[in-house]
Parts: structure tokens; sequence; C-alpha cells
């Protein structure tokens, strides 16, 4: 026995025999020897990884010693421990370049949440009710191993899924390894806002699975096409930061942002232009200024190469697609095409972007593939100032299953690592009721969710700061970046790895593994990786051109009016960060609002319907409807109305349960066909005033006092 | 020379995305009071963006404006306090002074700016959330004023270093958790005492102006105007 190991057993017998009559097992004071590396009051950082987007942002956390009350060996009690006390940006890492954004900021909340789940967990009640007691994790790893030897002796392995969230690294490659050594199908991965159909048309028009990187800094001329570059899409952080350097990091330089989108975003608020257009026709925009490019000889056909091919009719220069039809489609007059293609084409280098919901129709693709040649033909790929593909060892990978291939395959024991599909697919698509009918459900979750309600088991992963993180973004720097970090801090709980969870499963099976899996830890993992699977092969060069179609929307325009703009909150992302105290209290940018959701409503279009602001409004789908407070606002057209995604859930913690209404869950259920991602901008809705403010609406009162038309732009 | 602390402000770099928001309740421990007391106006913001619309569908414009304490030389806040509470530093911060507060309210009812807070209750943070407290900023109870500090706690740990190493403070390398978070760089903040700092040269930029000037508060922020486009003479 060393000196340590003998202090902690005679500390721990120590306290608990002094406390034992206190009556409050709860209240056991256990002293573990100090860290050695922490001086009490001294600030450390340690490096990690920004987990709440695909962003990958490095991150540095402040640590410093305080006391914690902890799960250690099965039993409560309080420990002197380094604690995260803030997070920051990674000055060293490329994509975040010392900076972070509100979301990165407040991850900080998720280890130290009220409701995070400390110890593994049995349902108990019926399936959904949010029953469950704690049980040990050998109990739990035995029963999650019996539920897979049973399923892989009557030869039913591949009945067993895994759903997460998108990730890249090692992490997703174990599971992978895990799965296959398992003999069950590839994991499958969701998210709402997955970006499946740019990371698609990228390959098509350059041979990329992948998002681009923006060289914002060193672009003189933006065309936008609805991507929240500046909000939620892409590499935020790394965006922001070239962003201020595209309009004030020369002196004399300064850039044009024309942004086109039917809702002003927070992005587009930055815009020195703003051009409304119906949704889905951003493409139609696209192919209108390549239209009056080619005419006006500024650049060749050609010049597009394969990006240009793609799209039908280009060799011809696009003869359907004249100002005035684009005018008669997109609603952008003809004029003001025109002008924007000559300056687009004059004042380079040019970038044009599409992303977000210009991409969620079902005629994504196309649209996508318009502004990618819009691109090569001004020459901004792969060019200062306009598009590039991040070196990476090992690129996106296209997946080999959708969720839906997943719902319809009628697994019988499903594993889902922090996915919540129940949340983020439209009621109609049936996903929870898919779910439900699955006989054996665990969840690596830190929280109960609307899907993580549904296990039968909890296995309680680490949060970030308590685990191995790696960083290999797919976009947000030229070069390529690869991070990987030691924990932060020791675990609180009684929670562990999900790697580490998934190679002690396979050392439990009753039939091994053949051949076994080589690691015993994640951290072996992260050292002798397994052979990065083998790039799924470019699409053939010779793909064929593809005809524009126009944007289907679901719901007849007779009975529905508007368009259902859903788009991501600045605070609360998909929805998966709305347990977040910090972010649930952010004044949304747009509007001030906090702690709710709400429909914006052109002022036009409210007087009509009598709605005033904090009225309660009905919107209605073909497939449902939720009501949330109006907003009536200048920044949305007549024909659309649009709602935050975020809030709505069933549950999800003391903060988010209950709170606000979800739009995606009375969306029409319809698909990108190429990608099968939900096209979220393709439903139509009516709209109806159904009562007075209800109180829900909280917007942030602060104000500057005193004649507040002072502070306009001057 | 004692230090003189401002800030620049450049609306043509903010993009409004808020992380300053966040960073701030983070590093300065303030407290979230949840939907019920937000909704009676009591959330607290050190910083806020404010937005400002103009015009109607479909020239509608949105300008963002960040909005924190504003320093001010001539402080409205600090003439009002009876105790004293409220008072200018020798470097220029509008301080407040917790315990010597006694709630009058009169500070924040003189602010123009509208930045004070104050703490109609205790604070409280649902265990554990209270492990993500900073230990260097002190929690302010129940009947007492609180604002910005520029992060007086950055500035004396940054100072106190720079002692201990024999050097002078490095422009740049002290921020407040606002300006460090801030992705586009809007916010800048350093020694306008020092000739050579990037906030000194930047305060006076042509596209300068200071929020409600002609109140006389003499504010220590500037803000850079936002900029349009113009055409550039054609290549």
């Amino acid at each position: 026995m060393d000196r340590r190991r003998f202090l902690k057993v005679t500390a721990i017998t120590g306290t608990s025999a002094a406390l034992a009559s206190c009556g409050h097992p709860e209240n056991q004071i256990i002293r573990f020897v100090p860290e050695e590396e922490l001086t009490p009051g001294i600030a450390v950082w340690k490096p990690s990884v920004c987990p709440l987007c695909s962003a990958g942002c490095g991150v540095i956390a402040r640590v410093m010693d305080g006391d914690a009350e902890v799960f250690r060996n099965g039993q409560p009690g309080v420990t002197r421990m380094g604690l995260a006390r803030k997070l920051e940006g990674d000055p060293a890492h490329a994509v975040s370049q010392g900076r972070l954004c509100a979301r990165g900021q407040a991850a900080l909340q998720v280890t130290y949440h009220p409701d995070r789940i400390t110890t593994p967990l049995r349902r108990t009640g019926e399936r959904g009710n949010g029953a469950f007691q704690e049980v040990s994790w050998d109990e739990a790893l035995g029963e999650l191993v019996s539920r897979i030897d049973e399923l892989v002796g009557k030869g039913q392995a591949s009945a067993i899924a895994f759903l997460g969230r998108p990730r890249r690294g090692q992490r997703q490659a174990l599971v992978g390894e895990f799965l296959r050594a398992l003999g069950a199908p590839a994991p499958v991965s969701f998210a709402l806002f997955d970006d499946g159909v740019a990371r698609h048309a990228n390959e098509l028009s350059f041979g990329r699975y992948q998002l681009p990187t923006l060289d914002l800094a060193r672009t003189r001329y933006l065309i936008n096409f609805g991507a929240d570059f500046l909000g939620t899409w892409n590499s935020p952080v790394a965006q922001g930061v070239a962003y201020g350097r595209m309009r004030q990091g020369q002196p004399g330089v300064r850039a044009k942002f024309v942004q086109v989108e039917p809702r002003v975003s927070q992005t587009g608020a930055s815009a020195d232009e703003w051009v409304v257009v119906r949704p889905g026709t951003e493409g139609v925009v696209a192919l209108g200024l390549a239209h009056v490019i080619m005419r006006e000889g500024l650049r060749p056909a050609t010049a597009a190469g394969r990006a240009g091919t793609l799209v039908d009719g280009w060799a011809g220069g696009l003869p359907q697609f004249t100002p005035q039809e684009v005018e008669r489609r997109a609603g952008v007059t003809a004029e003001r095409l025109e002008r924007l293609a000559k300056e687009f084409v004059t004042y380079g280098p040019s970038l044009a972007v599409i992303g977000g919901a210009a991409l969620a129709h079902a005629n994504g693709v196309v649209q996508a593939l318009a502004v990618n040649a819009l691109n090569a033909l001004v020459g901004s790929v792969d060019a200062p100032g306009g598009i590039s593909f991040m070196p990476t060892e090992a690129p996106p990978a296209r997946p080999a299953r959708s969720l839906r291939d997943l719902v319809s395959a009628s697994p019988q024991l499903l594993l889902v690592d922090e996915a919540n599909p129940v949340f983020a697919t439209p009621s109609a698509a049936r996903v929870g009721e898919a779910l439900r009918n699955i006989p054996f459900i665990a969840s690596f979750g830190s929280f109960i969710d609307d899907t993580s309600v549904l296990a039968d088991l909890i296995l309680p992963d680490h949060s970030f700061l308590e685990s191995w993180t790696e960083s290999s973004p797919e976009s947000g720097a030229m070069e390529a970046v690869s991070m990987t970090a030691p924990p932060a801090m020791r675990p609180l709980y009684a929670t562990r790895a999900m790697p580490d969870v998934l190679l002690e499963v396979s050392r439990r099976l009753s039939r091994p593994l053949d051949p076994p899996l080589p690691w015993q830890t994640f951290e072996e993992v992260l050292q002798a990786p397994p052979a990065a699977a083998p790039a799924a092969p470019a699409r053939a060069a010779s793909a064929s051109p593809v005809t524009w179609a126009d944007a289907q929307f679901d719901g007849d325009a007779a009975t529905y009016p508007f368009h259902l703009l859903p788009y991501a909150s600045q605070a609360l992302h998909d929805g998966s960060l709305a347990h977040l105290p910090w972010l649930q209290e952010l004044p949304d940018p747009m509007t001030t609002a906090m702690w709710c959701s709400w429909v914006e409503i052109n002022a036009h279009t409210a007087r009509q319907l009598g709605i005033a602001l904090g009225d309660m409004v009905e919107v209605s789908s073909a497939h449902g409807s939720v009501r949330a407070p109006a907003v009536i606002s200048p920044g949305i057209g007549p024909e659309a109305v649009a709602m935050p995604v975020g809030q709505g859930h069933e549950t999800f913690t003391r903060y988010a349960s209950g709170r606000g209404a979800n739009p995606i869950r009375v969306l029409a259920p319809v698909e990108e066909p190429a990608t099968g991602t939900l096209a979220w901008s393709a439903t139509r809705v009516r709209l109806a005033r159904v009562g007075g403010p209800d109180g829900s609406l909280v917007l942030f009162a602060g104000a500057t006092r005193e004649r507040p038309d002072h502070h306009g732009r001057g | 020379m004692a230090h003189r602390w401002g800030m620049v402000v450049d609306l043509d770099r903010c993009t409004g995305c808020e992380a300053c928001v966040t960073a701030c309740h983070a590093e300065n421990n303030i407290p979230t009071v949840g939907a019920a007391e937000a909704a009676r106006g009591r959330a607290m913001h050190w910083i806020r963006v404010e937005r400002y619309w103009e015009g109607e569908f479909p020239e509608a414009r949105l300008t963002f404006r960040p909005v924190l304490c504003q320093q001010c030389d001539n402080a409205p806040c600090e003439a009002v306090c009876p105790t004293y509470a409220s008072h200018q530093t020798d470097e220029g911060l509008n301080a407040q002074v917790y315990n010597r507060c006694i709630g009058t309210r009169y500070c924040a009812n003189a602010c123009m700016y509208n930045v004070r807070f104050f703490n109609f209750f205790h604070p409280q943070w649902e265990k554990p959330l209270q492990l993500q407290l900073n230990p260097d900023v002190s929690l302010r109870e129940a009947g007492v004023m609180e604002k910005c500090t520029f992060c007086v706690q950055r500035i004396k740990a940054a100072k106190s270093e720079a002692r201990a190493e024999e050097r002078e403070l490095v422009d740049g390398a002290l921020q407040p958790a606002c300006a460090q978070a801030c992705p586009a760089g809007a916010l800048v903040f350093g020694d306008l005492n020092d000739p050579e700092s990037r906030v000194a040269r930047l305060s006076e930029s042509p596209r300068g102006s200071k929020l409600l000037e002609e109140y006389g508060a003499e504010p220590k922020i500037t803000y850079l105007q936002r900029q349009g486009w113009h055409e550039p003479d054609a290549q």
C-alpha cells in the first residue's frame, strides 16, 4: 500500500465513522488526496474540444480547485478537485483562434447541470413516462451484454442498431469497429441541420463530400444564399473571425455582402444589401446571375468546368434563366439581377455561399449545384477569397445508412448516443412510434430527453470536460487541423466514457468477438487508431447534367397561404442546447426574446389578421399545429412566417421541458430525394390568432433610454 | 502615468452573435433569473446586444449595437449615490462597491444607458451549477446594484503578474471576457492613456462617436459607425 492509497482509505473510513451518526449518508465527506498539479487559488489552462456542434473548435478550460459533491466507488461524498470554471477559445487552434461563440461559452453548464444523469439507470415504469431507478454499472453492463448475447446467439446481430450525432474522429471509428466485429450494420448519424445536401452537391461539383472553408477575409464581393454563417452554420467562430477581417481588416478596402433569403437572418442583418426571394428559388437567382455573366461575355461558360457541365443548359448560356424569367420566378427584379451580376464579376475576389433553408427543399441539390457552378464560373474555387476544401486525413464519409433505413429495418436493440430524433423529426414521420416498438433501447446520454426517455437502460457518458476529446474538423481553416486532448477534469459522477463502455461490453460477450478489438481503453484507441475506412470513391466525373426543378411545397396555397420558415436558434441551435440556462436566458439577437418560442410575422400580414405583439397565434400545417406568441417583424415577407427551432421539448431537464413550441413537429415529412434529409423549409401553413398575450413571450427589457431614434445606423 | 481603461466597439464588425453576453455571464457570476422573473424585467445582462430596425419590408435594415457600462468620466450614476458605492477609480472605472450599496437604485435611474442591474433576490445556482462560479469575482446579494466592471479582476491579475515579472502591461494581452470571446474582433479594450494602444488609436477614428454624448457624461467607449458599400473605381 503506497502512501496515497493509505491516506485515501484512512480518510474515508475515518470520516465515515465520524459522520455516521449524522444520519445523512449523502453528506459524508470523502477527502481524497488533492490533485498534485493544482495549487489552491491558481488557475491552470487545459485544452479540450467543444462538442456542441460539428465545427470542432479547440477550447481551453480554466481549471481551479474547489469542493465538489461527487460519486466515488459507488458512494456520494465531497472531494476537493480541479474544476473547470470558464471556457475560452484556444489561441493555438486554427479554427477557433482564441475565440468562442455563445454556445461554446455555455458548454461549461453541460458538466455542472443539475439534471445530469449521475449513475446508470434502468426503466421502471411504462416506456416514456420517465421513471427510472439507479443500478450499478455491473448490473447495467450485464443487462446490455445479455441482450446483445441473446441476439448474437440467435444469429440476429444485424438487428442491433446504433444511432448517434454526426461526429468525426476515433470515437466514431471505434463505434464502427465495434459494430462491424459484432456483425451489426454501420452506425447511423442523425442531426436536424446535418448539411448532407451541401456535401452531396460538393461531391458532385468538386469531388469533395465536405463543407467548404470560406476565405471571407480576402473576399471582396460575397453573395450568400441563406447560409447562417455568422450564427449557426458550418464553422461560425472561424467565419466570424474572417468576417471581422472582411469588414475592417484592411484599411480602405471593404467588401460588399449581399444576402439572398426570404427572411432576414441574424447573418443577413450584417449584409449591405438584402435581396428578398421566394423560398426555394435561391438557385434561380444564382443561375440568373450566371446567365448574365455569360451573356455579357464576362466569363466563358467553360470557365466553370465540371461544376458547370453538371447544370443542364449551362454550355448554352442558360437561356431559360433570363433576368425577366428570374424576376417572374424568384421575385428579384431583372434590373437588380443585372446589376448584381456585373458587380459580382467586376469587384472580385467574389464568393457565393449557399446553406440553411435554401438547401432544405426537395430541390436542394440542384440549388447547391447552381451556386457551385456560379463560384466555378467566376474562378472562386480554391482561390484566395473563395471557397476551398480543407485537407483532411479522413474526409467526411457519405453515410451508409439513414435514420429512415434504421427505422424501416425494425431493429431489436438500439444504442442511442445523444441523437434526439423524437424531437427533431416531424410528427408525421412517426419516428417516435417506431422507436417505441424497438424491444430494447440503451442510451449513453447525460440527460433525459425526448428520445432517451424511451430507453430501457441509460449508461451515462462523461461530459466532454471529463473525457478524451478530438477535433478533426472538415472546414474552418485553410490547413488540416487535428487535435486530441486528455480530460480537463476528473469525472464528477459514476459515469463512464461511451467508447470504454463499448470495449467493456466487447470483453464481456459470451461469444468473444473474432478477432477481438485490440484495445482495452479509448486512450489506447487514440494511440493506435483503427485504419481509416477507405474513402468512398468519388462520384464518376461523367455525372450527367441535372435539370432545374422547382421547389415543391406541402399544402395547397389556398388553404395554407404561408411558407413556414423554421430556423436554427442562435442560442439553442437545433434544440440540443435548450437545457442550458445561460442559453435559455440569452436574448435572441433579432427579437430579444428569452425562455420562449415565437412566430415572426410580417407587419402587413399581422394587421390583416388582427395580430399584435405577444398575441397567441396558431400555426397549422396539413400535419399538425403549434401555438406561440407573435412577434411582428419588418424582416420577413408577407408570404412567410418564421419560427426558431429549439424549444418545445416534451422532456429535457427542468429548464426546457414543456417550454415553447417545436415547429419541426408540424412539418411535412418531405425529403430531399438524393440524401434523404428532411426538407424542413418545404411546408406551407395557415395562421390564426387564438388569443391575447399569455405571458409566455419574454423580451429583454434592457434598452438605452431617451431618444431611441438617435441610435440608428449613422 | 495611471491607466485609463476604455473600449472601442466596431459596429462594422459586430454580427450580433452574442458571444460577449454568455462570456460575461460566465466570467462575472451573473445569475440567470428564470422565465418568470425575466418577464418582469429582472434579467441581468451586463452587456447586451441592442438591435435597431430601420425601414419597412423589403427595405428593412437591422443594426446591432453591443451596449455595456460606458465607464463615463462624468458619470451620472456616481453623483447620485448617497454612500459612494458608485464611484470613479483612479484608472477611470465606474466601480461599484457592493458592501457600501444600500440599494437606493438612484444610480440605475440616473444611468441613461440602462446598464445597471439590481439584485431583487439572493442569487441562486441550482446545485451543482455553483461549481461554474469564478472564484475571482464576488457574488452579489439581494438589495445590491451590480454592473459591468470591465472585468476588473482580470485587470488586477494582469497588473500583479506584470509587476511580479517586472514588466509593463502588453497592449491586447489583457482583455475583458466579452472582448476575448468576440469572434469578429468588434470589441477592443485597452489603455486610453497609452497613445500607442490599439484602443487609443481606434478611438480617434473618423467613424467614432459616443453613445448619447450630448448628455455630457463623457463615456470611455467609442462606437465606430457601421459602413456602407461604395462602388470602387472599376479596375
